[in-house]
């Protein structure tokens, strides 16, 4: 009889616990590779912060995984002529996490707040155009701008502009960084700048969204320990997942390595202003003298495209342009040509990561054997930035050239040109290192911002990317491609072509 | 008559007791030999070594050890023997000798202090605490930020951080030392302040500055390694022993030939200096005995 | 022995003030501009302009300095500016990370180096010994990230018994202190040995084997007790660094540490919090150093301190 009782509680246990995994919780970790320093979207400038903002937070718009333009939170938008009235209808019957309903007072406080420049908020930027936004019934906004700007639905999809509470931006005032509340298919649970966890939101207004119970981010910056994780099963997403474990990754049988294009492109800036490269045939010779296709095999394993227009692909208005072929006699030839038979000395700039040192090696073989002779100089992030972008006048910039990338983060060929290649662009306005200045690349420019319409704006961006692609002002290298790895359990995660992540669908089996 | 202090005066000149001492380590000797034989074929690389440190092979990238090359190739298609041979003329110098001037400024200030005591101390220590408390990577930044990058700063930036640590192990050593019979013995014949330092005290000191010199000959080439990744040192395509390890780290378990053999050169390296170290250390001290 | 650490104490101050302005000039010193790095590639100059307002990067040098000491001075350590949040919860948070990680390293590698140590002194010239500095040679020679990966592949994703990191709970705790204390235990286990082979020949231990004193007694009483001396440094400055975070063990295992904190901040020129780390570090070794010299009169009573 003794006996009896403790069985029947031990039953009960073993009981309770089955039940239990059956009905188990689908928690999904992600592990990511740098940590999170805080959560308000329009402060923050990385795209990991972004994508995790991006399960908790919704802007007016959105991206889909390919970083085509979605609506989100509002339904459409009505654009006058001159691109400087926006009017956006909004949708009915969403509410916040903390269940405040969204509505239009809730967008012009956001979009005042980003506004107003005693907020230090460093997005400001993306909505600095805005004159005055006004009400015009609870589900209908209009923003008028000082100044025609064709790429501002594309602004209201970048996080920066991301709808936050009002009730909360009250509440918790510059802690919000670290209470997010806002519309998005998971709320907010804990932070520390390492995890951020999230748990499903039970009241989304996308009807069978989410799937899983809670996502939470890792940050793990080791890439064989990320590897790890996703072995042993402590996490069914990572990214990245460097070139060099795609083929360990792929021989588990459990794991799925998901590859995807990027709208990262990765080029040779060089000083237009500067002897030699002021000199087209120098600039021309250069690109002729580099294999990109060995390039991406050696520096990316294979996992790079070779860049075929001044903006990657998946960028809005993308233009494809052709090819630099590999040609290093052409090249000795028009260095010839230009004066330079001998080839001549030059200094190369680049950042101290592996994967940029070694990119920098690569070019300076390359380069040795049209004769320019390469001192490959690897400069610390923040004297990296000084020399280059804090340079007051074009004449004191000392930079020859310098291997670098960029991210179009608004998806839209204008920010992938306009801040490098525009004449008033030069540091420290914006990030023209190169220097490059054209008359005819300016009006074309220009043109692609002074309208919303769509034909209009892509044959502005097309002539543009065709000038600059014969100009040369760079060496054009290769665009990224993204690679993840996840449990082959897991699918609806996605990886976007700006870096970001899309957990909105994400699914365990 | 003679006292105990004047017995420690050998019959014959005390280097040569020294040296004599010194044959009979015939490991300690073999580590010395090595040494010198890493130190020539450094020299001498590019007589030694099979091929040339810098010339790419993109067809034959990553491939691992091979008659055509023992130690593999890497990311592009280089031979690793020849970059360890090659890798050996930074990576010696800057191991031995950031180590060697940290350990002369560190050891003069620990004598100093830990023999004056007082004042003195009190300030060299501190000094020392400031020192410390500075992790290495933000001096190493700073000697970059003042003197600029290159090679021979990383030397003088390893040697500042290593300084407080010789410091601190050789004035503690002093301060002990300063009690024992025969230091108060010297002192009561009227042994003079410097000749009391350096032939009763320094000696004393020597074990613990020895075995901490040799193996941070090893770590120094790490650090110097770590420092590439803050803009400090030596630049690609620089074949040195450190950089090499660190650009194979993202490769471990997929092509571990690129770390271990630079790790293997650097382990031997330090073996060397260690045994060496331990016959030294022997030698010299059957002279005290 | 009271009015020493009294009078040691008071030094503490001069060390932190002179730290302070040390640090407070050398971050400035590094070139870059803080407020762009905050602000990141895609802010414009308003934007960085804005950011630099919010840093508190105006006035001059002096006037700079004179407001942090006064802010410091009444415990306010300021706001990081990478992340916004106030600077003694960024590091409080990795604090007690890093204290654990140090703890349980310190104590495993100062067990296993002594130990070790002793039985190669005394073993000395025997395989015990060899083993043991070639044991003790891979451990400084070897970087940590091979080892804690390794750890990781095995242990973890072999066998799955620990985690491959993170801080949550006492099994996260055992690989990163195995491979943090590897190298300490390394370098403590040659001293050991070293200081035990150079204090086995003097007089006093001959003396005392000589009175009948039986062998064991001889090396645990009169030896072990002096050659302790460089060791008890050497342990100090090792506990003094490793609270200082260990970069390479905090990356490999994402622990949550000091290290970490350190390096990002130099990285993004966040001043507050490298200011705040340093003034940490430095009266952490203050006190250990404090510590350590006090041991060495226990020791050794001979040892005057004044």
């Amino acid at each position: 009889m003794s006996q009896l009782f403790p069985r029947l509680i031990l039953a009960a246990a073993f009981t309770v616990a089955g039940a239990g995994s059956a009905i188990a919780a689908k928690d999904l970790v992600i592990g990511v590779e740098s940590n999170m320093p805080h959560l308000d979207p329009a402060n923050t400038n990385d795209t990991l912060s972004q994508s995790v903002e991006r399960t908790m937070y919704q802007g007016l718009f959105g991206f889909d995984k390919e970083m085509k333009l979605i609506p989100a939170l509002a339904e459409k938008v009505d654009v006058d002529e001159t691109a400087t009235e926006f009017v956006f209808h909004l949708r009915h019957g969403v509410t916040f996490h903390d269940g405040t309903p969204f509505d239009a007072d809730a967008v012009k406080v956001n979009l005042e707040r980003v506004m107003n420049p005693d907020n230090h908020l460093s997005r400001r930027s993306l909505v600095s155009m805005v004159a005055h936004v006004d009400v015009l019934d609870p589900s209908t906004v209009k923003v008028v701008l000082s100044q025609p700007f064709g790429a501002f639905v594309n602004n209201m999809a970048h996080p920066g502009t991301f709808m936050i509470s009002p009730k909360a931006l009250a509440q918790y005032g510059k802690d919000i960084a670290t209470h997010p509340v806002g519309t998005g298919p998971f709320k907010f649970v804990s932070f520390a700048p390492d995890t951020v966890k999230t748990t499903k939101n039970e009241s989304y207004w996308k009807p069978g969204l989410p799937n899983v119970d809670t996502v939470t981010f890792k940050a793990v910056p080791e890439s064989g320990s990320r590897f790890a994780m996703l072995q042993t099963g402590e996490a069914q997403f990572i990214a990245p997942l460097p070139a060099e474990l795609v083929k360990p990754a792929q021989a588990i049988p459990s794991l799925d390595v998901v590859i995807s294009p990027s709208i990262v492109a990765r080029y040779l800036a060089l000083n237009t202003m500067k002897k030699p490269f002021d000199d087209l045939r120098v600039r021309e010779a250069l690109n002729y003298a580099v294999d990109k296709t060995a390039f991406t095999k050696i520096v990316f394993n294979g996992y790079a495209t070779t860049m075929d227009a001044p903006i990657p692909p998946n960028l809005g208005f993308y233009s494809r342009q052709g090819a630099w072929p590999y040609d290093p006699a052409k090249a000795k030839a028009l260095l010839s040509e230009a004066g330079y038979p001998d080839g001549f000395s030059v200094e190369l700039w680049g950042a101290t990561s592996t994967l940029a040192k070694r990119a920098m090696e690569f070019l300076q073989q390359q380069f040795a054997a049209v004769g320019v002779k390469v001192t490959v100089v690897p400069l610390e992030a923040g004297v990296l930035t000084a020399k280059l972008w804090n340079v007051q006048k074009p004449e004191d910039a000392t930079m020859q050239m310098d291997y670098t990338g960029w991210s179009s983060s608004t998806g839209d060929a204008d920010w992938g040109l306009r801040p490098l290649l525009y004449s008033k662009s030069f540091p420290p306005n914006l990030f023209n290192i190169a220097y490059y200045h054209s008359a005819t690349a300016d009006a074309a420019i220009e043109a692609g911002l002074a309208s919303a319409d769509q034909s209009k704006r892509a044959a502005a961006y097309a002539q543009a990317q065709a000038i600059i692609w014969k100009d040369a002002p760079w060496v054009f290298l290769s665009v990224d491609q993204l690679i993840a790895g996840q449990s082959k359990k897991l699918s609806g995660v996605y990886y976007m072509p700006d870096g970001g992540l899309l957990a909105e669908e994400a699914t365990l089996n | 008559m003679t006292d105990i202090v004047v017995s420690a005066v050998d019959i014959d000149s005390p280097l040569s007791a020294f040296w004599r001492r010194m044959r009979r380590k015939r490991v300690a000797l073999c580590a010395g030999c090595a040494i010198a034989i890493f130190m020539i074929a450094a020299l001498f690389a590019p007589w030694v070594a099979p091929y040339d440190a810098t010339t790419p092979d993109y067809d034959h990238v990553l491939s691992g050890p091979s008659f055509a090359h023992p130690a593999g190739t890497d990311v592009f298609g280089r031979d690793i023997m020849s970059r360890i041979i090659w890798g050996g003329r930074v990576s010696l110098t800057v191991g031995f000798v950031s180590v060697a001037l940290g350990c002369l400024a560190g050891t003069t200030l620990g004598l100093a202090s830990g023999f004056a005591g007082g004042f003195l101390d009190s300030v060299i220590m501190r000094f020392c605490d400031v020192l410390l408390a500075f992790p290495g990577i933000l001096l190493a930044i700073a000697v970059v930020a003042v003197l600029g990058p290159g090679i021979a700063n990383v030397v003088y930036a390893i040697a500042v951080f290593s300084m407080p640590v010789f410091a601190r192990l050789v004035r503690g050593s002093t301060l002990a030392l300063k009690q024992a019979v025969y230091v108060q013995a010297a002192r009561s014949i009227g042994v003079r302040r410097l000749p009391l330092i350096l032939y009763h005290i320094l000696p004393g000191t020597l074990p613990g500055v020895i075995v901490y010199l040799s193996l941070r000959i090893g770590t120094s080439i790490l650090t110097a390694a770590a420092l590439s990744f803050i803009g400090l040192g030596a630049q690609p395509p620089s074949p040195e022993w450190g950089a090499m390890l660190a650009d194979g780290r993202s490769y471990l378990g997929v092509a571990d030939h690129l770390t271990v053999f630079p790790g293997i050169a650097i382990f031997v390296t330090v073996l060397a200096f260690n045994l060496l170290g331990d016959g030294l250390r022997d030698a010299l001290d059957q002279r005290l005995g | 022995m009271l009015t020493f650490a009294l009078r040691r104490l008071g030094g503490t101050v001069i060390v932190l003030l002179t730290v302070s302005v040390f640090v407070f000039g050398f971050v400035r010193l590094l070139p870059g501009d803080p407020a762009r790095l905050v602000a990141g590639p895609d802010a414009t100059s308003e934007d960085v302009a804005a950011v630099r307002a919010e840093m508190g990067l105006e006035g001059s040098l002096l006037q700079q300095y004179v407001r942090y000491l006064g802010q410091t001075l009444r415990g306010d350590l300021g706001r990081s500016a990478r992340t916004r949040q106030p600077v003694i919860s960024e590091i409080g948070n990795r604090f007690m990370p890093t204290l654990w990680l140090t703890l349980a390293a310190m104590g495993w590698a100062t067990l296993a180096g002594l130990v070790i140590g002793v039985i190669s002194g005394v073993r000395r010239g025997r395989w015990q010994d060899q083993t043991a500095m070639v044991i003790a040679v891979s451990g400084v020679s070897f970087p940590s990230f091979w080892l804690g990966l390794l750890l990781i592949d095995l242990f973890s994703v072999r066998l799955g018994w620990l985690p491959t990191g993170g801080y949550e709970g006492w099994r996260s705790l055992i690989l990163p202190s195995l491979t943090l204390g590897a190298t300490v235990a390394a370098v403590l286990a040659r001293f050991t040995r070293s200081a035990y082979v150079e204090v086995a020949g003097e007089d006093y231990v001959r003396t005392a084997r000589a009175k009948g004193v039986p062998e064991r007694g001889v090396i645990w009483r009169h030896t072990l007790r002096n050659a302790l001396i460089p060791v008890i440094t050497l342990i100090g400055l090792e506990f003094g660094f490793l609270l200082g975070g260990a970069i390479v063990v905090e990356t490999v295992f994402a622990w949550p540490g000091l290290g970490r904190l350190l390096v990002d901040s130099v990285s993004l020129r966040d001043y507050p919090v490298i200011q705040a780390e340093i003034l940490l570090f430095s009266t952490e070794f203050v006190l250990i150093n404090l510590i350590v010299d006090m041991l060495y009169a226990v020791v050794n009573p001979e040892i005057r301190l004044r």
